[in-house]
């Protein structure tokens, strides 16, 4: 456990110290504020239409209408931004040949992506803190529900999560930091866009099958602030299974 | 201490290493000698866990490498060919980093890391990062790495490999320090670097052993043969012909001029007496008579390329 969470504060530690990271948060928070504020600023001039037109201010709820909107580009942008995190922690290691000493210290492999695979969600931690900002700052001139906010940055923490999983793994599969990260990309748009399948397959048995595996579906429960066992088992689970394949990768470096 | 049995690695087709066995006991300083692709790193990749073998066994301290790989990764030290450090750390950072990876007690983190960075004289750039560090000191706190966690093995694959002269002389200084408290195994191709460091020498070619034993009997390998250097005052066309009287002249060769030669011999003093007597009687004015062992070169020459040319 000791080792674990030692590689896990490394790596967080080597993304706070990078100047890249604040980079990357720079731009998150520059996307962000100007989308939040324009979604805002909609939000309260409907409001004050419905005051002027009584009747419809029925539908009006800040948590559909701003922050779901605020979690939905959140999650996009996450496409990209997962992906940079973890690119370097297995392909940079290898480049360098620092995963040397990582294979012949007293490790096993699983602690190794364990590890690994914390410090990248600790850094998202700070990309969700930059996020949770804006609700935070909302809550100074509007009241609002907490607990399915707080549920639904949960639930796109998790998607976080499987994004980082899977893009871990593409790290541990290539030597270059570039071709690490175009795959991670390209694998998180092709689940996004399975995610979007739902919509356009005909038949329902596709339909169905589509469903379950989309991380949209899974997700649509949390963001309405409801948890469902069969989503975190899902959710999970896929974590659970690019970590294993992870940990191959890893282990088969030491019989190759 | 280190044990290893007809280890066999193959890369596909191509034979890495063959069939190799050796013993090392503790507290021995042992080179691991051979041209470059002879298998030296591979052997060294093996004990250290790094990677498995085709066949055959290795233990360190009673402990198979495969078999219980977690023990031995905590007995050894390694510094493998590029010294494996995060250029976005500070040194001190660093070993802090691979002394907690090497499971070294809470408690004695700390003086075993300054203890590598007096050992290794990094005191002056422990607070600098890694990334400005010179080659010869980044290759120094790939020493210090491999010392941080006090192992009982520390296993060097060509420690001074791109330094200059003087650090050159500094890590063979740093290498005999720590003979006694360490047992040590490292590999070169540089001769000199075996015979300042190292008490035995295993020489490696093409995959297989080819040599164990302690410098002195390796240098002994052709007991009673000796070459000398005469360079003469009068230019000779053929100095085999004056000293052709001595039975125990092997050999004469002529250097880079008429005026020097080189003189193989079985025997003792007495010949190079007996050759010098010769020269002189025959007033070919001799101005200097240099005696040589075979020394190490020549049997890790004629061990590793000698062995090609006859097949």
């Amino acid at each position: 456990m000791s080792s674990i969470m030692t590689i896990a504060w490394k790596e967080f530690k080597g993304f706070v110290k990078s100047p890249t990271f604040y980079i990357m948060m720079a731009l998150l928070t520059l996307i962000l504020s100007s989308l939040f504020t324009i979604q805002l600023q909609r939000f309260f001039q409907m409001g004050s239409m419905a005051m002027s037109q009584p009747g419809m201010g029925g539908q009006l709820n800040i948590h559909y209408t701003v922050f779901l909107n605020h979690l939905q580009i959140l999650n996009l942008l996450l496409i990209f931004i997962v992906p940079a995190i973890t690119m370097r922690l297995f392909a940079e290691e290898k480049k360098l040949r620092t995963f040397d000493l990582l294979l012949t210290s007293p490790l096993k492999s699983y602690e190794i992506v364990i590890g690994k695979y914390l410090g990248a969600m600790l850094a998202l931690l700070v990309v969700f803190g930059i996020a949770f900002l804006y609700p935070l700052g909302t809550a100074m001139f509007a009241k609002f529900n907490w607990a399915p906010l707080l549920i639904a940055f949960f639930g796109i923490y998790l998607i976080a999560a499987i994004y980082a999983a899977m893009n871990l793994f593409c790290s541990s599969l290539s030597e270059s930091i570039l071709i690490s990260y175009v795959m991670a990309a390209i694998l998180n748009i092709t689940v996004w866009f399975v995610s979007q399948g739902v919509e356009f397959a005909d038949s329902q048995w596709a339909r169905n099958i589509l469903e379950h595996i989309s991380l949209s579906f899974h997700i649509s429960g949390l963001i309405e602030g409801t948890i469902r066992t069969n989503s975190l088992i899902y959710f999970f689970s896929g974590i659970g299974l690019f970590l294993f394949l992870n940990e191959r990768v890893v282990e088969s470096h030491r019989w190759r | 201490m280190i044990e290893v049995k007809n280890l066999s690695k193959e890369y596909g087709s191509l034979k890495a290493i063959d069939d190799v066995s050796f013993s090392i006991k503790k507290g021995d300083v042992v080179g691991f000698l051979g041209p470059n692709g002879a298998g030296k790193s591979t052997t060294m990749k093996i004990i250290t866990g790094f990677m498995a073998p085709s066949s055959g066994s290795a233990s360190i301290s009673g402990f198979d490498v495969f078999e219980n790989p977690i023990e031995v990764k905590k007995r050894i030290g390694y510094l493998p060919e590029t010294p494996p450090v995060y250029s976005d750390l500070y040194v001190h950072e660093y070993l802090k980093y691979v002394a907690q990876l090497k499971k070294v007690p809470k408690d004695r983190i700390n003086t075993l890391v300054n203890r590598a960075i007096e050992k290794t004289n990094l005191g002056s750039v422990q607070n600098r990062l890694i990334h400005h560090l010179s080659k010869g000191f980044k290759q120094r706190v790939g020493i210090a790495q491999a010392i941080v966690s006090d192992p009982e093995v520390l296993i060097l694959d060509e420690p001074t490999v791109g330094l200059d002269p003087k650090q050159v002389a500094e890590i063979r200084d740093l290498i005999r320090e720590l003979r006694g408290q360490h047992t040590i195994v490292l590999s070169t191709h540089i001769l000199p670097e075996v015979q300042a460091t190292c008490e035995r020498v295993v020489i490696i070619s093409k995959g297989k052993i080819v040599a164990q034993d302690t410098i002195d009997n390796l240098s002994k390998l052709e007991k009673g043969q000796g070459r000398i250097f005469v360079r003469l005052r009068k230019e000779v066309s053929d100095l085999k012909s004056v000293i052709a009287g001595i039975d125990e002249v092997m050999s004469v060769d002529q250097g880079t001029s008429k005026k020097e030669w080189r003189i193989d011999f079985k025997g003792d003093d007495e010949t190079i007496e007996k050759v010098s007597s010769k020269i002189v009687g025959n007033g070919l004015g001799l101005i200097e008579l240099t005696p040589s062992k075979v020394d190490l070169e020549d049997v890790f020459l004629k061990l590793t390329y000698g062995m090609e040319k006859g097949g």
